[in-house]
Parts: C-alpha cells; structure tokens; sequence
C-alpha cells in the first residue's frame, strides 16, 4: 500500500510540507475521500472489545456501515462536506501487486486455521485481521447507505487516489483524504490523512502540502514520480538494496530513473530488464480518470426512513441511535457556512522587504518547543500549527 | 536592539488579555515606527492586527527591525505579576533569544525583572486592501460587549442589520430569538459628551459568528469607543484604540449561506 517511508522522507527533508490540524478547522471545506481505501479500514478498526467484527443477525459483517455510517456524521458535524470515491478496475500493473497481497492472504488465512486449532485468541484475532479483505457486496452496501445518506460518490475508471487528486486540482474539492501517500503521485495538490480516524483517538489531521514537498526535496513532479517508484509503489517492484535515502540522494544526482539506472552497479543491484517503471511512472503522470466536466457533486437531504429500513431492518444497528445520527446530518444541511479570511485577504508574499530592511528573527526554542507543541494540541484542542524551526 | 518604556504599563497586560484567548502565539515586529503583530486564528476565520505607535512610549529605540516570537499565554502570565500602577520597561537585543520584561512600582521601591524565552514562529502575513466600507459606526464598547454577550444566550451568530441612523443586532436559536437596536445620538459617555455615531454609505446586512465577536470584546477595557466597519460581503473590522495613537483590530469573516443548493 503507497509508497514506502515517503512519510519519513518528506519528514526528514520538508518538514514544512506536513502540517497537522484539527478536524473542526475543516469546516466548510469539500473533501474527496477514498472509499476503498476507508472501508478496509473500517473493516480492520472498528470492532468489537473482543476484537469480532460486528454482524448483524445472519452472520454478515457490519463494521463497514457502521464506520461510514458514523464517521461520515462526524465529518459533517463538522461541517467537512465529504465526497466518496470508490475503485473501479485495478490498473493492470497493479496484478502483481494484487496477486502478491491474495498469496499472503492466503497464507493468513492458513495461519489463522491453525490459531483457531490452538485455540490461541492472541494470534487468531491478528490474523483475522490479516485476511480482512473489502469485497464486492461491502463497497455496494456503502455506496447504498451513502446516497440514503445523502452524501454522494463517485465510481473512479479506475484507482480512487487518481480520481481524488484529479477532483482535488481541478478546484471541485479542498483536498483528498486517504491514507495512501500515492495520492500525492497523482499530483494532488493537498493530501489529508487521519481524517476518518475514530474520534477517540484524538488524533489531529496531517495535512500535506505537495507544493512544499516538492520544494522541500528539491525536485520537480516528474523526478518525484521516479522518487516514489524507486521507493517502491505498489505498480511495480523496487530495486534490490535501494533504500529511501540511497533512491532520494540518486534522484537528486541523476533526475530520472532512466540515468540511475545507466549509473548503477547492476551486480549489486540486479534490475529485471523488463523492469515496468516506465509504465509505472505513466500511470501516474495519465491516470484513468473521470473529466471533472462530467463530474456532478451533489449533496442532498438524507433518507431517514430509508436509512432506518436499512440498517435497523436490514443490519440490526440501533434505531434510536441512527436516527439521532439522521439528525445530525439534517442539522448540518441548514446551517450556514462561516467564511475563512483566506477568501478575502491574500497572504503577502514572505520577505518582501529586501535583505537589509529585513527584520532579524528572534528566537530558538526549536526543540523543546515542538514536543511542547504536539502534546499541547491534544491537550487543549485548541492550536494547530505551533511553533516550528525555520528553515 | 530595543528598549521601550510604557508609563502606563497596565495598557500591555489590557492587550495581552485581548490577544491570548484568540491566538496562542505570534511574532511582534519591533520597528522604529512601534510595537506591530498581526495573526490569524487556527481556522483563519479571525484576524488581529495590533500597532502601539513609538510616541506611546518614552523613551522608545529600536534602530534594527525586530521579530519576537512570543507564546501570548507567557507573556500574559508574566505581566499578571505586574501592579496596576506599575512602568513597563520591554528590552530586546539582537544576540539574545528572550525578551526583558522589567515592572517598576512607584518611586522605584519595588522592581521585578522577567526574561521569556522567544520562539521561532512561522506565520503567514495578510495583505489587507484599504477599502472604503459600506457602514461606519462608532458606539460605546461596553455596550457591544453587552450586546454580543446578550445574544450568544440565543444563538451562534448575529445578524447585524444597518441602515439610516441605526444598528440593530439580531440573533435567532431554539429557544427563541432577539434584537437589540441602537440609535444615531445613543450616549456613550454623558462627561466626554461622546456619542454614537452611525455613516451609512449602502445598508448592510450580514452575519457573523458570536463566538468571534464576544471573544474580540475582550479589548473592552482599552477604550470607551468601539469602531466598527461593516461592507456586504467583507469581513467586518472591529477596532479599539490602544493608549489613544495605537489600535488593535480585529477583522471576522462573515458566515455565508451556502451557495450551490
């Protein structure tokens, strides 16, 4: 899934680039999320103290209702109007990564017979959690609830991120929410993870800026392709013994894979000659996507009846509890949308006094003041983005 | 290098006490001009821009361009240690990284001297655009901080309606709803002979967060006058004088109806 320690890459060398945030300051903003994406979550986060998923009374699963159901009401509660994205037809690159994730499934769910044998509860709920896999009938299910909801969604051609960097560039929402970093690859301009994280956690947002990654690695969007495809993306396999900090230093050197490849020592580093990180890099650069021409985005009224026939009839959530939920989102369709400055005034560009009228900064509580900051914002709720060292 | 004295050293601890429950840390900038910040809250819905000109304080120097980046709940601890009657004595110099707070009793008796640590802040500056606005109204400060106090018992947001010589406040909730109005001429300070006084270039009408504005009639205590500054569709501008030549302003976005459905 993603790119591997891109997170810890853009860390270490655009740290300016991650900025984290509380949900509620996301009033008013249009999110496209990634359905698949959060629905597998779902599916492994939101369980039982016994670590059972929840079912309804034949058996079937229920945790993706319910995590879409509730999640999704937190969002508006806050006044985030979210946009769902499902997955239409895996690229054909990504079989072998598919293929590769059925194998160890596979042997999951072959580990998870065995725990049930020994009746070890320990390893059985670990490996239960291995073979969850987001079928057919769970992505329906959601996408049904959805629109009883009121919340509407999009069928992508093809990978979800895609769809949701392209809506995100085109204007038609603020940024995408996943938790997949490759949704940076397909360029979206802004990447919000955490977001459909349960609310006990307590857990800011981490917003990232794909402008400041950019800058902050020093590269341009092609060259951060090929960074992420030698990280290892889940198209195509990476290069034996190419670390994040060897494959960052080599882009940085080389600026396309195409050149680091003529520079490596292939005895050390074996690459396949059928290596597809040219078709990789093309299906971030042209992914399959909807034109946001014919893209319609509409929020409507929820369902409540339809809602209620659904998941207490049908799912045997409770009635009461949904309704309230019901209400939330009708609440949420009256208000009106408190406006941001940034609508009215621009931000002045930094610096532009020149270098000698600049004014002399002041201050180096870099550290301390950070492990202060991060523990302060769960604390009080109240900060988002505290003090940093400056560049 | 900065030294500013502040004969009336209570006017910081008023500004500190304005600015703390809005923003939890910004950067002054020092200049041979005054004391200057400006800073947006999280959410970037609300905007506080400060100036306390040189000549309010004596004597003032500052022959370099200063940032202090300065945690305002600090600050504002600090100067609670300050006596209501106190001088304020800020130094700042180039090498050091915290700011000198000095507090002077009376005839010298008693001196406390403070040293904060300063921060290194990254903070998006604003341009803001002169612009004429639609509704101009000066009125008692107090009574707007009774206003908005008054309505947030009814609801999350005042309508703020204005036209010919008067200002009505309205605010809507579930358990009911509320209007205050003031008129043209309204006594703000019967001794100063200071009255409300209402320029109406268009009529507005507009709405605003009530939280927000309770939150800015902290500044109350600085000044008698409140000025507001109201355009359709613009934030609105609240301002308050500091020690008569400064200001502190505070711009809010207004809340809007929610255009595609």
């Amino acid at each position: 899934m993603g790119i591997k320690d891109l997170t810890k890459l853009i860390r270490a060398h655009a740290p300016d680039a991650i900025k984290e945030n509380l949900i509620k300051n996301y009033f008013g903003r249009k999110i496209a999320i990634d359905a698949s994406m959060s629905i597998y979550q779902f599916l492994i986060a939101v369980r039982q103290t016994e670590g059972k998923q929840l079912t309804d009374d034949s058996g079937e699963t229920t945790s993706h209702l319910m995590g879409t159901f509730y999640r999704t009401i937190r969002m508006v509660e806050n006044g985030i109007k979210p946009v769902y994205v499902f997955d239409g037809k895996p690229p054909t690159l990504k079989s072998g990564e598919l293929e590769k994730r059925k194998g160890r499934r596979e042997e999951n769910e072959a580990s998870l017979k065995e725990a049930v044998e020994e009746g070890n509860l320990e390893n059985q709920e670990k490996f239960e959690k291995r073979t969850v896999k987001a079928t057919k009938e769970h992505n329906d299910e959601c996408r049904r609830l959805l629109k009883l909801m009121g919340i509407p969604f999009i069928i992508a051609p093809c990978e979800a991120e895609a769809q949701c960097a392209a809506l995100a560039r085109a204007g038609k929402v603020y940024a995408s929410g996943s938790e997949d970093m490759d949704t940076l690859c397909f360029s979206t301009p802004i990447l919000l993870r955490k977001l459909t994280f349960s609310e006990a956690k307590k857990e800011p947002i981490m917003e990232i800026y794909l402008d400041k990654v950019l800058e902050g690695l020093g590269v341009t969007m092609d060259e951060f392709i090929d960074l992420c495809i030698l990280l290892g993306c889940d198209y195509c396999d990476s290069i034996k013994g190419i670390g994040p900090h060897r494959a960052f230093n080599l882009i940085k050197e080389h600026k396309s894979i195409e050149k680091v490849l003529i520079n490596l020592d292939k005895k050390k580093h074996p690459v396949s000659e059928d290596w597809p990180f040219a078709e990789a890099r093309e299906l971030f650069r042209k992914p399959e996507i909807l034109e946001d021409d014919n893209i319609d985005i509409k929020w409507t009224d929820p369902d409540e009846e339809g809602v209620v026939d659904f998941l207490v009839k049908e799912k045997n959530f409770n009635e009461e509890r949904v309704r309230k939920g019901v209400q939330k989102l009708k609440k949420n369709r009256k208000t009106v949308v408190q406006g941001r400055l940034d609508g009215f005034f621009t931000t002045a560009p930094k610096d532009s006094t020149s270098e000698s009228e600049k004014p002399l900064k002041l201050g180096k509580r870099k550290t301390e003041d950070k492990k202060g900051g991060v523990k302060k914002k769960v604390d009080t709720k109240k900060s988002g983005s505290k003090g940093k060292p400056r560049r | 290098m900065l030294e500013a004295r502040l004969q009336d050293g209570v006017v910081l601890k008023k500004v500190l006490d304005a600015l703390k429950d809005l923003i939890n840390e910004a950067n002054f900038d020092c200049n041979e001009t005054g004391l200057s910040l400006q800073a947006m809250d999280n959410a970037h819905v609300a905007l506080v821009s400060l100036l306390i000109k040189a000549e309010s304080f004596d004597p003032f120097r500052c022959d370099r361009s200063l940032s202090l980046g300065i945690s305002l709940t600090s600050l504002s601890k600090i100067l609670k240690c300050s006596g209501p009657s106190d001088v304020l004595t800020l130094k700042a110099s180039d090498q050091i990284d915290t700011l000198h707070i000095m507090f002077e009793g009376k005839d010298s008796e008693r001196v406390s001297e403070f040293d904060l640590k300063l921060m290194d802040i990254d903070s998006e500056h604003l341009g803001i655009p002169d612009t004429e606005y639609d509704v101009c109204v000066n009125m008692c400060s107090l009574e707007f901080q009774r206003i908005c106090r008054d309505l947030s018992v009814l609801g999350e947001s005042v309508t703020i309606e204005c036209s010919k010589e008067s200002i009505k406040f309205s605010a809507n909730g579930d358990i009911g709803s509320g209007a205050i109005q003031i008129k043209q001429g309204a006594t703000i300070d019967e001794k100063k002979e200071l009255t409300t006084t209402i320029n109406v270039n268009t009529p507005v009408l507009a709405t605003y967060s009530l939280k927000y504005l309770v939150n800015f009639t902290k500044a109350t205590g600085l000044s008698d006058v409140v000025n507001l500054s109201i355009s359709n569709e613009l934030p609105i501008v609240v301002e308050y004088k500091v020690s008569e030549l400064g200001y502190i302003r505070y711009f809010l976005a207004p809340k809007i109806g929610d255009d595609e459905e």
